[in-house]
């Protein structure tokens, strides 16, 4: 599915082309700043809160041996022993007019973990809950205070906050009030937080097993298998959470922490090699590099230094993957302007300015509400590499209809142009072996009968008494050189043999000196290229007739051939005609010979489709051929 | 040139080659009543054994001889005897007979039963420089010179000398049109024609010696 130098582009002129390149570079970056802007203003939009009478207000906490009021949210300091949490202590009102309804402590946001106590009685603790310890999931809880537990008037509300480093402590807002209060809220940020990320990983998970069949299918595309293992590392990452206190495999808990970087880097890998660059040897493994130190950290060191590492490493990392990303993507984007590049570049950009915004966050930068955006930030990416794929997909599909179609045709050309060169060479093959047998048949004829007639005609002309003889055997070499004659491959075009006619019938004349008028009206007869020796000797033998009866039956002087190409009933024809200015005869057959004769003309030209018209008259006798538009292939004399 | 009138013809010297005694007769008296001075042969030696003896003006020959191909008797004359004129004896006036004499040498050819009269105007003809050509010879030399993948069978034949305008008067010669159409079509006298015919002839001649050609001529004969 790798398109990229077979894509034609119209060649441009080169400065027209830079100009270009700058006026959809900065297009593209203005768009990607629209883009952070609004992801940044869409991060900042505050999160819906309950009422503010079902705040919790005062507390105190008490931490590390010191006490001190405050107002929620607090941050406490991180610390490195999970069994020191910093214990907010408060109060929350609550009269029996309330009693039918169930009321709830909600806590919208909190690192890492907290236990809840009403009147000195625990009602939660997310410890308990994998996907609340993930300080990467803002994940809400809501727990409904026992009935019992709730006193008329004024209530204790202990909160004890676990911290583990790297991050500091931090506890939101505590809502105390009726369930049916909160829980919209609760399911608000359930949806947004945990639901969500859910769902993405799902279709991580999804994409993972395409991209694996896609890459088992077509070895020859790494970039699906990149990509196939970033998604797989994310999906397992996604569902397989282990609690923080006791993990049952903490190299597996290590690994998992340590494989954002990882899945970046595959992310990377894949940009890398989808957009058609080169795969850089050498700094290529780089890429990995930090991802591989935290599993080697998380496997043999200890989660503590993991978590610092992965401060010290692993953000950067991320972050120098996602830039490298969307300059690849930028410049894949320029290059060829198709749309996963745009989507893609995109959805980096929203990435990127969510990661930027978590660290600012982190930092103490801005004021911090502990909702972290990356994760689910993404989820864009996801979607840009799912509808990417699918469009390259669905044109690679295109174009394989496409290719199919224009093969198609090309086919059918082929087809055509063979059909044609072997009609071709059909018809050469058989000019040729027309030529052969002609030049075989002219040597035998030369040499045997030729010779032979000759003699004949030679010694019958000693002897006035055989006179007969001779003229018999002069037609009979006459007729021989009409036979070899037409046999010749004229192309098509009569004349060729009617010259040939000419010089004979010259010759035969010149003795009775009568003169042969040879008249060729420009531009002569059209070509016909269905013409076949038998045709030819046809038309010969019915212009050797009307010779003949001119001769002998006419006493004509002269004899005139016209050759032309005259307007007829139906279109142009091609026309020959024989005058004399002999005695003519009448047309409805005097003599039984001269009908016969007549009779046989008919006949030979109605077989190769022509039109014979006689007229004779004391002026003389004309015989007029209209020959056919297209010669008949068999022999026309079906009767 | 000459006109065919300015030498009677009692000058004009004769060597006629045939082996078949009727035609040999026929041709011999036909030339004799036309008043030239004709010897006859009727095999190759005694054809070269006459040429030893008088070398002719005209020396018509034709090519299946008893002791050999009338080809060599033409290629020797024509070698020994430039001034001599050749003419071939046909009895069809077929192009594998025509174009293998006129390669070696030949500028003409005769009918083996043209009636009298023709074959001693040809004759007269050839002494003034007029040679003889039919329309299917031409076509066999116009066709040689149109570019073709493989050659038509029949002998060999180099056109490459040919000028474009021997070629149109080819062309005419092949449809038939007359010399004087030919002449008026090309802007040229009517007289001019049949001189250029013997230059088209003396063009197609094949000088080298030892020759592939000749070679090639010569099989495509034998091969009978």
């Amino acid at each position: 599915m790798t398109d990229g130098a077979a894509r034609p582009s119209a060649p441009r002129a080169p400065g027209l082309r830079a100009r270009n390149t700058v006026t959809r570079l900065v297009q593209y970056v203005l768009l990607q700043a629209v883009i952070a802007v609004l992801c940044i203003l869409v991060l900042r939009l505050p999160m819906p809160e309950p009422p503010a009478a079902t705040q919790a207000t005062s507390f105190s906490l008490a931490d590390r041996g010191a006490t001190r009021a405050l107002a929620l949210p607090a941050f406490v300091s991180s610390r490195s022993s999970m069994k020191e949490p910093a214990i907010f202590t408060g109060h929350f009102g609550w009269s029996t007019r309330e009693e039918g309804r169930a009321w709830s402590v909600y806590l919208p946001r909190f690192t890492n973990g907290v236990a809840v106590e009403v009147n000195g009685v625990e009602i939660l603790d997310s410890r308990r809950d994998p996907s609340a310890n993930r300080p990467d999931r803002a994940t809400p809880e809501i727990a409904i205070i026992p009935a019992s537990l709730l006193r008329d008037g004024e209530n204790a509300l202990v909160i004890r906050l676990f911290v583990w480093v790297p991050i500091s402590g931090f506890l939101d807002r505590v809502y105390v009030g009726p369930d049916e209060d909160l829980r919209p809220y609760y399911e608000q940020r359930t949806l947004w937080f945990v639901t969500l990320p859910t769902v993405f990983a799902a279709w991580q998970g999804i994409l993972a097993v395409i991209l694996i069949v896609m890459w088992a299918m077509r070895r020859g595309e790494a970039a699906y298998g990149a990509l196939a293992a970033a998604m797989a590392l994310g999906a397992i990452q996604a569902f397989l959470s282990s609690a923080i206190d006791q993990p049952a495999h903490p190299e597996l808990n290590a690994t998992l922490l340590a494989s954002a970087p990882l899945e970046s880097g595959f992310v990377l890998t894949f940009g890398i090699l989808f957009f058609g660059r080169k795969w850089p040897r050498l700094l290529g493994p780089l890429i990995f590099v930090p991802g591989v130190i935290l599993v080697l950290i998380g496997a043999f060191g200890d989660p503590f230094a993991l978590r610092q590492f992965f401060l010290i490493i692993g953000l950067p990392a991320l972050v120098v993957h996602l830039v490298l990303l969307a300059l690849i993507v930028a410049w894949s984007e320029m290059r060829r302007s198709d749309v996963p590049s745009l989507l893609l570049g995109c959805a980096v950009t929203i990435v990127l300015t969510s990661l930027v915004h978590d660290v600012i966050e982190v930092a103490g930068l801005i004021p911090d509400d502990r909702v972290f955006f990356t994760r689910l930030s993404y989820s864009a990416m996801l979607v840009a590499i799912g509808a990417g794929l699918t469009w390259r997909f669905a044109r690679a599909l295109n174009r394989v209809d496409g290719f199919a179609a224009h093969l198609a045709i090309q086919l059918r050309e082929a087809e055509e142009k063979l059909k044609a060169s072997f009609a071709r060479e059909q018809e050469r093959e058989r000019a040729a072996a027309l030529a052969r047998e002609r030049t075989r048949l002219m040597r035998d004829l030369h040499d045997g009968l030729g010779g032979q007639l000759v003699s004949i005609v030679a010694l019958s002309e000693r002897n006035t008494e055989s006179a007969g003889i001779g003229d018999a055997a002069r037609a009979a070499l006459k007729d021989l050189r009409l036979v070899i004659d037409s046999m010749d491959d004229i192309g098509g075009d009569l004349i060729l043999a009617l010259a040939s006619w000419r010089d004979r019938a010259a010759a035969l004349l010149r003795p009775h000196d009568i003169a042969l008028d040879w008249r060729a009206v420009p531009p002569g007869l059209p070509v016909y290229p269905e013409l076949r020796p038998w045709h030819v000797i046809q038309i010969i033998r019915i212009l050797d007739e009307a010779v003949t009866n001119a001769v002998k039956h006419a006493r004509a002087r002269h004899i005139g051939v016209k050759i032309e190409t005259a307007a007829g009933a139906d279109g142009e024809r091609g026309c020959i005609t024989v005058t004399d200015d002999g005695k003519g005869f009448a047309v409805d057959g005097e003599r039984q010979r001269a009908s016969r004769g007549l009779a046989n003309m008919k006949n030979r030209a109605a077989r190769c489709g022509a039109e014979l018209e006689l007229s004779s008259g004391d002026g003389g006798t004309a015989v007029r051929l209209q020959l056919p538009r297209r010669f008949p292939e068999g022999d026309a004399a079906a009767g | 040139m000459t006109s065919p009138n300015d030498i009677p013809a009692r000058e004009i010297t004769i060597l006629l080659v045939e082996d078949d005694p009727p035609t040999l007769w026929r041709l011999q008296d036909a030339l004799v009543k036309a008043g030239f001075d004709v010897a006859a042969a009727a095999t190759l030696a005694e054809a070269r054994t006459s040429l030893a003896a008088r070398v002719p003006r005209v020396l018509l020959t034709d090519l299946q001889l008893p002791d050999g191909h009338g080809v060599e008797l033409i290629r020797q004359t024509r070698a020994r005897h430039p001034a001599t004129e050749i003419m071939v004896i046909s009895a069809l006036g077929d192009e594998e007979t025509v174009i293998s004499a006129i390669t070696v040498g030949a500028t003409g050819y005769i009918l083996k039963d043209a009636f009298p009269s023709d074959i001693a105007a040809t004759v007269r003809d050839l002494v003034a420089g007029h040679s003889p050509i039919s329309a299917s010879i031409a076509r066999f030399i116009v066709r040689r010179t149109q570019a073709s993948v493989e050659p038509p069978p029949g002998p060999e034949l180099n056109t490459a000398k040919l000028t474009p305008r021997e070629i149109d008067i080819l062309w005419g010669i092949a449809k038939g049109f007359s010399y004087a159409e030919i002449a008026d079509h090309l802007g040229m006298s009517k007289q001019t024609v049949p001189g250029h015919i013997k230059s088209i002839y003396r063009k197609l001649e094949v000088h080298t010696r030892g020759e592939a050609v000749f070679e090639a001529v010569q099989q495509g004969l034998i091969k009978l």
